[in-house]
């Protein structure tokens, strides 16, 4: 790796900025230019310029703005046939109305923003279920998968729909649990808590069953005209001849279809304990959090930062470092579509360890980062990352593994010179972004910018004309000669200009993440050449150019971080709440659990606002 | 066990009295749509001729022996699909004909897909009102280049504006949900079921009036599904006043195995699925998925190719692509037809059950490279209760809307509309008045 030059990381910094941003002034020319023939004095469709005309209407009506900021960026407007502004111009003038928006939400302090009435998903269901019956089986996963919203998450509550099949499979997944539960004895004990007998008659029994079931499954306290009505279930089971047990778990039964278990509402200080515990562990409040929540001393800074660090702690953090790096940097696929090639192993490799272990790196080295306290950083760069005895020989080199445990992931320190720090050294990440055949540096590259610094590139536009039919299209054959091919095209050079470089630099790598000085019996090409003509080259110096970009980089991860702790999409104003969280883990050296902390203690998370002193 | 011999266990028509009875005219005309990502090599894709004299192309070739039960469809198009991105806009809208909401989420607009207004009118004859098949879970995230929840790209059925239907994927749980379905449950359990439904219901209900506004439709959403639950187990418990019976036995020991690692084995098994509800009846509305949009399954088992189907189909005219995505276009028209083969196999009275359904197969992009969607790759197969007019290529006026396709559909099938999104009437030329 050649000695990084400062000017380069200069101009690579000033490619990944926005041009100067738009003024007010030019926004009502943009304004008056693009849409006044219809909306100014005639106010077509209900929407005159008028109420966008004084700088205070930003603040007065952020609606107006933000429809007219969709209209311009969806190209919706103008109108076909219309003079329309460019490509670039419609992107500067959706930038102006969010900074904007967003200056006068921050002037007004924290918001908590919307709170949408949530479903748990497959993976909170199944932990839920296990967790309330102390089973130990896969008890969703007839449930249909989940997709995801908000932030790319699979616990946004705008997109966790219900359909026909889930209302089947939510009452015969309870059927089959409560099936389970009644021969398991760890789930009998749990469960039958008191039997009819001496002073207790059967529905006494039954009562007692469900006021100590009710609130665990309901994840707040319940009352007694409430437990009855359940009490009634059993009755009618009874009557209709069953047993007292199948009339107790008949009733346990429904109790897993309600929507008081289905749906997270829970009040006061309850909502907040479920939401740390669906945050932290993917699963149901413990007792300790129910009793805090109860005691109404969970919401409390002290208290709150005492329980992050104990929860995080605990093994079912496991839970949330897995659900938050497989979706943030999509490795789930690794399984399903992405599922890289495995033909070109060596013979004796054991795949589905080696395919294990590489899926897995990501997760334990994020849940590592957090315990260890380590920075943020460590994820673009790091000395250390985790090892087992398959990726020691993926890798080609030796780590200092336990020799007791060489086949469990573990923390190892990383020999220097082995472009293995952070996790654009994992396999996982460099598989994910390729094709599971070949390389790609258009997805690397689209990665890049997307997952890690959260400036994806625009889309390619709709109805793209072919490529024109060049004598040498048939003669391209690398994809570096085809991708240069398709650099020429202008409308296609503004973007892959962007992306590519950064894709080149990890070519290094193949698709299953070994390293390669070779392709194809070439030497790998790993340079690249910016905009401005500069060039640059290798995974090494790629490292180094992020961290110049930690700024983008820790506000990327952060946006993340809240829209999958709070489960929903996020608002111009919790750019605020982002920002805020984003300079204070800048003072503590990006400390990644006084990370999670802030992000715990902040009002959307907490549900308290905070307003500004003037 | 082996997946043909299952089959043709359940695959036999019992023949009952009261069924021939009704005569061939009565049976139920069923429907089914069959969504393959990614458009098509549009030069190996088009019939040469139109009308009833026409060539099959080389991609329609696996249905030779069946053209003269199939209508090849040329310009139609879904102008609501035109703008927004390449994917998203196109495939989720095949069945809607809306221009979704772009958004990651948070207020997910398309509209009602045109299986769904089918299912709305039969599901009540049948124990499912329809089935949501697939191969590929959803796709996760949002596509934070062109600005969709990937939810978008993963369903097509959709039964409100706002409420995608989940699929399942796994063969087997479908065959179990037919047999339940086709079986019902004793008297017993459906009325502890149903109070169990009560019960719950009652919750929602409760809950609904202490929540704000704009969760409500969460909890109607709840009502929706768990009241429609309601009624099948009421339906399923009625025993002999049961006014529904299986058009043909369906054992439990037919079972498929679950998920298979194969791509190939497990599109086939969801078919048979197809041909399974609609032989014994179970449900007369079926929508499938052979991927999700911009889905790059890798077609490698195929001979000739060596990349995934996404990637091919940006070919870019480069010759090779071209080649290879071809093949994985044949591909998906051999499953097809491999469908429309079993269905044509089960005779029903003097007909077949192709005889009595209509089996529409296409992509929402003609040419995946340009994301084109004028003139979109349609075929559909199969009578329609006699109503099809089979064996012709039919090439509408530039730009005719697919949503004429499916009033016409609508109409065979027994829920005419009067419009379907953009339509201006039937589909010219398509059926027998």
């Amino acid at each position: 790796m050649s000695a990084v030059k400062p000017y380069l990381l200069i101009s690579f910094a000033a490619v990944l900025l926005a041009a100067e941003p738009m003024r007010f002034d030019q926004a009502q020319a943009f304004l008056g230019q693009y849409c006044g023939g219809c909306h100014g004095a005639k106010a077509v469709g209900g929407f005159g310029l008028d109420k966008v005309k004084e700088a205070s209407s930003l603040a007065r009506d952020a609606h107006s703005w933000t429809r007219a900021r969709l209209r311009v960026e969806n190209h919706e407007m103008p109108p076909k046939g219309a003079a329309a502004p460019s490509l670039d111009a419609r992107e500067e003038f959706a930038k102006f109305v969010n900074a904007e928006l967003k200056r006068e939400a921050c002037r007004a302090g924290f918001q908590v923003g919307p709170r949408p009435l949530r479903r748990l998903n497959r993976e909170e269901y199944t932990a839920t279920v296990q967790d309330l019956l102390d089973l130990h089986m896969d008890i969703g996963g007839s449930l249909p998968a989940d997709g995801a919203g908000g932030e790319g998450f699979d616990n946004a509550g705008e997109t966790l729909f219900l359909s026909p099949l889930h209302a089947e499979k939510y009452l015969e997944t309870a059927k089959q649990a409560m099936d389970y539960a009644a021969k398991e004895f760890k789930s009998r004990k749990r469960l039958l808590i008191a039997k009819p007998g001496e002073g207790l008659s059967e529905d006494g029994a039954a009562r007692k069953i469900a006021l100590n079931f009710l609130p665990k499954a309901f994840r707040r306290p319940v009352l007694e005209a409430e437990a009855n009505e359940y009490v009634a279930l059993f009755r009618t089971a009874r009557s209709k001849g069953e047993e007292f047990e199948p009339a107790v778990f008949y009733m346990l039964r429904a109790v897993l279809v309600s929507p008081h278990f289905l749906f997270r509402n829970e009040p006061g200080e309850y909502a907040l304990a479920s939401r740390l515990s669906y945050f932290l562990w993917g699963s149901m409040p413990d007792e300790l959090l129910f009793d805090l929540a109860g005691q109404r001393k969970l919401n409390r800074p002290e208290v709150l930062r005492a329980l992050v660090d104990r929860m995080l702690r605990h093994d079912r953090s496991q839970n949330f470092a897995q659900r938050f790096i497989e979706q943030w940097l999509h490795t789930r696929e690794l399984s399903g579509d992405k599922r890289p090639e495995t033909a070109t192993l060596a013979k004796g490799t054991e795949i589905e360890e080696l395919l294990g272990d590489i899926r897995l790196q990501p997760v334990y080295f994020f849940r590592e980062m957090l315990n260890r306290k380590l920075s943020l950083l460590t994820l673009i760069d790091s000395d250390a990352t985790i090892g087992t005895s398959n990726l020691e020989k993926h890798f080609g080199f030796k780590m200092p593994l336990d020799p007791g445990r060489r086949k469990q992931p573990q923390w190892a320190a990383l020999p220097p010179g082995t472009n293995r720090g952070g996790i654009l050294g994992m396999p996982a990440v460099l598989a994910v972004a390729s094709y599971p055949y070949r390389t790609s540096p258009v997805l690397r590259g689209a990665f890049i910018l997307d997952a890690i610094l959260g400036t994806p590139p625009p889309p390619p536009p709709p109805n793209v004309p072919p490529l024109e039919e060049g004598k040498s299209t048939a003669a391209a054959k690398s994809v570096r000669e085809r991708l240069t091919q398709h650099r020429a095209n202008v409308s296609c050079a503004g973007c892959h200009n962007r992306i590519d470089p950064l894709g080149f630099a990890l070519e290094n790598y193949d698709p299953l993440g070994r390293w390669r000085d070779e392709d194809g019996g070439k030497p790998v090409d790993n340079t690249g050449e910016l905009n401005d003509g500069r060039k640059f080259a290798g995974p090494g110096l790629l490292r180094t150019v992020l961290l110049e970009r930690k700024d983008l980089f820790a506000r990327n991860l952060t946006s993340k971080m809240l829209g999958y702790a709070l489960g929903r999409g996020l608002t111009l104003a919790d750019g605020c709440v982002v920002d805020a969280i984003v300079a204070e883990v800048k003072q503590n050296d990006y400390n990644a659990a006084k990370w999670i902390e802030a992000i715990v203690l902040s009002a959307p998370f907490r549900g308290e606002a905070e307003v500004k002193k003037k | 066990m082996k997946r043909r011999t299952f089959l043709r266990g359940t695959g036999v028509a019992l023949g009952l009295p009261w069924m021939e009875a009704l005569g061939a005219g009565q049976n139920p005309v069923r429907m089914a749509m069959l969504y393959m990502p990614n458009g098509v090599n549009v030069p190996m894709w088009t019939p040469k001729g139109e009308g009833r004299d026409f060539e099959l192309s080389p991609t329609l070739s696996p249905l030779g022996d069946l053209k003269q039960k199939v209508v090849v469809l040329s310009n139609l198009w879904n102008e609501a699909a035109r703008g927004g991105d390449g994917h998203y806009v196109k495939e989720s809208a095949i069945l809607t004909c809306r221009t979704i909401k772009k958004t990651p989420g948070a207020d997910i607009a398309n509209g009602v897909s045109m299986d769904q207004v089918a299912a709305r009118q039969a599901g009540q004859e049948t124990p499912l009102a329809s089935l949501e098949l697939g191969v590929t879970p959803v796709a996760i995230g949002v596509d934070a280049v062109v600005g969709y929840t990937r939810i978008y790209g993963s369903h097509i059925a959709w039964s409100s504006a706002t409420t995608p239907l989940a699929r399942e994927l796994n063969p087997r749980a479908v065959y179990e949900r037919l047999y339940r379905a086709a079986h019902g449950v004793g008297a017993d359990t459906a009325q502890m079921d149903k109070l169990l439904l009560d019960r719950v219901q009652e919750d929602a209900r409760k809950l609904r009036t202490r929540i704000s506004k704009e969760d409500r439709h969460r909890l109607d959403e709840y009502l929706s599904v768990m009241r429609s639950l309601e009624q099948r187990v009421e339906r399923s418990a009625a025993g002999d006043k049961r006014n529904w019976k299986p058009k043909s036995a369906i054992e439990a020991k037919g079972a498929p195995p679950e998920r298979p690692a194969d791509h190939a084995e497990h599109v086939k098994l969801m078919l048979d699925m197809i041909a399974v509800a609609f032989q014994t009846d179970t449900t007369r509305v079926a929508t499938f998925m052979f991927g999700n949009a911009v889905s790059n399954v890798s077609f490698r088992f195929l001979e000739g190719v060596n990349a995934g189907h996404h990637d091919v189909s940006h070919h870019g005219k480069d010759p090779d692509k071209l080649r290879q995505y071809q093949i994985i276009n044949q591909w998906h028209v051999a499953q097809y037809a491999y469908l429309l083969r079993r269905l044509e196999g089960m005779r029903e009275g003097d007909k077949t059950v192709l005889d009595n359904s209509m089996v529409l197969f296409g992509s929402a992009l003609q040419d995946g490279d340009r994301h084109w969607m004028h003139n979109l790759p349609m075929v559909l197969g199969g009578g329609g209760g006699g109503r099809v007019i089979g064996g012709q290529h039919i090439v509408s006026g530039e730009d005719t809307p697919l949503a004429n396709l499916y009033v016409s559909m609508l109409e065979a099938f027994g829920a005419p509309v009067e419009r379907f999104a953009d339509s201006t009437g039937p589909l010219k030329g398509l059926m027998r008045t």
